[in-house]
């Protein structure tokens, strides 16, 4: 792979940016020591951006929301990314990447940006480069970053430390009574939004609103923002103006109070530890995988060892 | 000891096993095949005693069947423009045909005029090109519509065109109420395979009612709706899937009519149905008997009375993709087969398909063979003069009925899931379709079904026969310059007010499309104009594709080759830090996407990341998600002849925006011929139809090795 020229990147060059990000995510180690030199000089050029993250369960129309609101922002002369994250087959290895195909509008416009990555759910600690593709496309110009994720989960709790708004999708349709939902997920949204308010779908959105609305408590948010709930159609585009006015409102409120800052300060915190993690868990990896390794555990199990002491014994002759 | 078991003890030792029931079979639609059938398997079925003519039809639709005359020879043709086609229909009719059947160019099927941007590749491609009443009526040129009976395979811009055909005839002096034929219309099962829809599914069903409803009016002697289970043939779905998807679709589209108010015996005698013909000759033969019986059932409980409201006739057509592009002549003789599977099924009509089907459109000489392939099974063999001759046999009659009964758990499915229309939107339908397509592929790659000459007793000998070279840039010219014609001779003012109405409806659903497009239609408006004018308010579809993963992975597990693939996509992920990546596309208004699908599978199952496109995408749009993607990659696939154009525009693209490391690679319906002209232009690796999934993942290996 050539060298990421910076002034193309800053320039805005999709080519550029798009082959930044692969950088970012190679595992390649040549590719990784050029990752972290192109991420030195992005870091010092301070650019920000407005980071949002769009979640739900899927078939809670995530994509079709984030067409929405991107056709709805691009309008309006922002330049908008989105990086959207595909699971990856746990067999293969290999991943299938369709969301562009929810976004065929948003994805034929010049003024957005769109990068479906694989999980790549490598085991252990490594994380993906999320983080880090949402800088590459703050230097390259883009204004709003959106983050979409499949599923609920593990990735949700991730993200939510990637971002400056986290907002929750949820489809009338799903049946997910509230108590069905997972209450953790449910305290990390800072907006949600009643997705499919149209058509035959509508008087059930309507109702989800209602219910939503009456049974849901954010009492005990330190930062004292009350969480708005509204509904939305992606179909019609109904509601997204409202959806994108409370998300200013929040991103000014998190400005005006300092928890801007604060929040992305300790998302750097998380980071650092992160990539901490990363490092051991690539430097003993290759340790523990070594084939004598392999035959000493082997062997102590067949010893009568149980595992626990098996693990005790190998941390113990790796670490020294 | 009967006479039973000791054929069982005597074949079990014959077969050397201990149980006879190593011989079954199980065929892909979940039915067990014995080798013995006997008279045992005739007790307790229900229609044995059952008579052609008679309810519930199982041994044909008429009392007489071919005895009297024998089924319609009726050769589905379009070429690109409507003069070369109107000389083909009347040339096929001076020599005996009966009917016309009309095929469209794609971007007549998508709604838009030759000259939209977007379909500039595909203008004049797999059909004719119809923009205007005008074209319509070169097309039926000195053709007597009130004695000659014209198929049209439409379903997307079913209203201009219904709409176009009747101003034609009534140009030529002929009213509606004498017009005979069918329209497809059967938009269903577009959006389970195939793809050529428009709006999204609730107002495209609006549509079809307005059909409907028009036709039992005005038109009594024209077939509203063809109930297809062909594509979904096409697509891969086995016999029962299709059938009770088929079946499915026409009971839909039976109470979408009842709830306009129409009784069902005042529109069901005009609904028709489409099969396809493949190569299970047994179950194809047990396909059509079972159909009748099933919609004859149906039929009863929504309440039609008329004994012709519970009759299924059918057209069929041999399979299309069982067609070789390797050895084809081969092809002369798997049609001959289907053909006689549908003949034996008790078929109304018949399209057989030409051996070079695989790889292009049909020449002359492959066109009359085809042809030829049916009269000489009605001339030349007695086949005709027997009355359902499998009638009675133990084995067919116990197929019929196990076929019934798996159908029959299939449409429940669709019942539980809400009624067809949810299950599409569930995507049910589409997901058994694909599976059953890529399980089908996988074993054929993994040789546990025989194709002759392509994954067994292959030759290096190659064929040479003509091909049908299609000329775009002409066709797209013609249709061009007499667009602006039609445009600056007619009464602007005119057309818009008949626009606008066709607006008002589009948003408060009052009135009838059909009837509204006929005057637009009058004063000159084009096929692209009637269709935005309901795009307007109604958006264009697009519906989203998925794919299934997994089923190589299982089929594979233990193969020898298929495991050194995934080792080299782990060196390769080595290397460069990441998976081989590749954007799978379809560019143009081609909407077959089967065979993009099985390859997304497997390349998935490989250890690949797959990126899939937008159906119906330009090279631009492509060029963009693959830049941005920043794939290896950009695999397209072509079935429908625009390859030419679409490609080599598409590797421009990339080049100009500095991208010519993304290497392009292409496959599907693609002649020989063309090879040399898509090397040149780039192309780096070229498959032909049916390329096993191991072999493309090799030489896509190859490429970066």
């Amino acid at each position: 792979m050539d060298s990421i020229d910076l002034n193309k990147l800053i320039a805005g060059e999709p080519r550029t940016l798009a082959r930044a990000i692969t950088l970012v995510e190679s595992q390649n180690p040549k590719h990784q020591r050029e990752s972290k030199n192109l991420l030195k000089h992005i870091f010092n050029l301070k650019k920000s951006s407005f980071r949002i993250s769009i979640s739900g369960a899927p078939g809670a129309g995530k994509s079709t929301l984030i067409e929405a609101l991107g056709l709805y922002l691009v309008s309006r002369g922002r330049k908008v990314a989105v990086l959207t994250i595909d699971p990856t087959s746990p067999i293969s290895g290999g991943s299938i990447l369709g969301d562009k195909v929810r976004m065929e509008k948003l994805a034929t416009s010049p003024h957005a940006f769109i990068r479906p990555s694989p999980t790549n759910l490598h085991v252990g600690g490594a994380t993906n480069r999320t983080r880090e593709a949402i800088l590459l496309c703050e230097a390259a110009g883009f204004d709003i970053i959106i983050v979409e994720t499949v599923g609920v989960g593990q990735t949700e709790f991730q993200v939510k430390n990637m971002v400056d708004a986290f907002v929750l999708a949820i489809s009338p349709l799903s049946g997910d009574s509230i108590q069905g939902m997972k209450k953790g997920i449910l305290e990390l949204a800072d907006l949600l939004a009643i997705t499919k308010n149209d058509g035959e779908s509508e008087s059930l959105a309507k109702t989800t609103l209602h219910d939503y609305r009456e049974s849901l408590q954010f009492s005990h948010r330190s930062d004292q923002w009350t969480p708005p709930i509204m509904a939305v159609s992606s179909l019609n585009m109904t509601g997204i103006a409202d959806l994108w006015d409370s998300l200013q409102k929040y991103f000014s409120f998190k400005q005006s109070s300092g928890t801007l800052e604060k929040d992305r300060l300790d998302q750097q915190v998380i980071w650092a530890q992160d990539l901490f993690w990363e490092s051991i868990h690539n430097r003993f990896k290759p340790k523990i995988e070594n084939s004598t390794v392999q035959k000493k555990i082997l062997k102590m199990l067949k010893s009568k060892m149980n595992p626990e002491q098996v693990a005790e014994v190998i941390f113990k002759s790796i670490s020294n | 000891m009967s006479n039973l078991e000791t054929w069982k003890k005597a074949a079990a030792k014959e077969y050397q096993t201990a149980s006879i029931e190593e011989m079954n079979f199980l065929t892909s639609e979940g039915v067990t095949l014995r080798p013995l059938y006997t008279e045992e398997d005739l007790k307790n079925l229900p229609n044995i005693d059952s008579m052609p003519g008679l309810e519930p039809f199982m041994r044909g639709p008429r009392p007489t069947m071919y005895s009297k005359k024998p089924w319609t020879v009726r050769q589905y043709a379009g070429f690109s423009t409507a003069e070369e086609s109107n000389a083909f229909y009347r040339k096929a009719l001076r020599d005996g045909g009966q009917g016309i059947s009309v095929a469209f160019d794609l971007p007549t099927h998508r709604g838009y005029d030759s000259d939209h941007p977007r379909v500039k590749g595909d203008v004049g491609k797999a059909g004719v090109a119809i923009d205007s009443v005008e074209d319509m009526k070169i097309l039926f040129q000195d053709i007597p519509l009130d004695k000659v009976s014209v198929s049209m395979t439409m379903n997307g811009a079913v209203i201009p065109i219904m709409a176009m055909y009747i101003v034609a005839a009534e140009e030529q002096g002929v009213e509606a109420v004498k017009l005979s034929g069918t329209i497809q219309n059967d938009i269903l099962k577009e959006f389970i395979v195939r793809n050529t829809y428009i709006y999204p599914p609730q107002q495209s069903l609006q549509l079809v009612a307005d059909i409907i409803e028009f036709t039992a009016k005005h038109m009594p002697k024209f077939n509203s709706i063809s109930i297809s289970g062909y594509h979904m043939q096409e697509a891969g779905a086995d016999s029962a899937l299709e059938l009770a998807y088929t079946l499915a679709d026409g009971q839909e589209y039976v109470k979408l009519a009842c709830a306009r108010g129409l009784s069902v015996d005042e529109f069901a005698p005009r609904l028709s149905f489409f099969f396809g013909m493949g190569l299970n000759f047994y179950m194809e033969i047990a396909k059509l008997r079972a159909a009748r019986v099933l919609w004859s059932e149906i039929m009863t409980k929504l309440g039609a009375e008329d004994p012709r409201s519970k009759t299924l006739r059918t057209h069929c057509q041999t399979s299309g993709q069982s067609l070789t592009e390797q050895d084809p002549f081969n092809n002369i003789v798997r049609t001959t087969i289907e053909a006689m599977a549908g003949v034996f099924g008790g078929t109304q009509s018949l399209h057989t398909n030409a051996f070079d089907e695989a790889v292009a459109l049909p020449s002359a000489l492959s066109s009359r063979i085809a042809r030829n392939t049916q009269l000489i099974l009605q001339e030349e063999t007695q086949i005709t003069k027997v009355i359902d001759p499998w009638g009675g046999s133990f084995m067919m009659e116990s197929l019929t009925n196990d076929l019934i009964n798996r159908t029959k758990v299939l449409m429940e499915e669709v019942k539980n899931a809400g009624g067809m229309l949810r299950a599409i939107e569930l995507g049910i339908p589409k997901r058994n379709i694909e599976r059953a397509s890529a399980q089908k592929q996988a074993r054929v790659d993994k040789g546990l079904d025989i194709i002759v000459g392509v994954n067994k007793y292959r030759t290096d000998e190659e064929t040479s026969f003509e091909i049908l070279q299609v000329d775009n840039v002409t066709v797209l010219k013609n249709q061009v310059n007499r667009l602006k014609a039609v445009r600056s001779n007619r009464d602007n003012k005119k057309v818009e007010e008949c626009l606008g109405a066709l607006k008002n409806y589009a948003q408060s659903g009052k009135g009838n499309a059909l009837a509204l497009a006929i005057k637009a239609v009058r004063a000159r408006a084009t096929l692209g104009e009637i269709s935005s004018a309901l795009e307007d308010s109604w958006g264009r579809y697009q519906a989203t594709p998925s794919s299934l993963s997994g089923i190589y992975d299982k089929m594979f597990l233990n193969d020898p080759s298929w495991k050194n693939s995934m080792d080299r996509v782990k060196k390769f992920q080595k290397k460069h830090g990441r998976r081989p990546r590749i954007l799978l596309a379809k560019l143009g208004q081609d909407g077959h996407d089967r065979g993009i699908k099985v390859v997304a599978s497997g390349l998935a199952d490989a250890g690949f990341d797959v990126d899939l496109s937008p159906l119906f995408s330009t090279p631009d749009e492509i060029a963009k998600i693959a830049i941005e993607n920043d794939v290896h990659i950009v695999g397209v696939s072509s079935q429908a002849a625009a390859h030419k154009t679409l490609i080599p525009e598409l590797i421009h693209i990339l080049k100009t925006k500095k991208s010519s490391d993304i290497k392009v690679i292409c496959g599907g319906v693609i002649p020989k011929q063309d090879f040399s002209f898509l090397e040149k232009a780039g192309v780096g690796l070229i498959f032909g139809p049916a390329s096993p999934i191991p072999t493309i993942v090799e030489k896509i290996l190859d490429l970066f090795e």
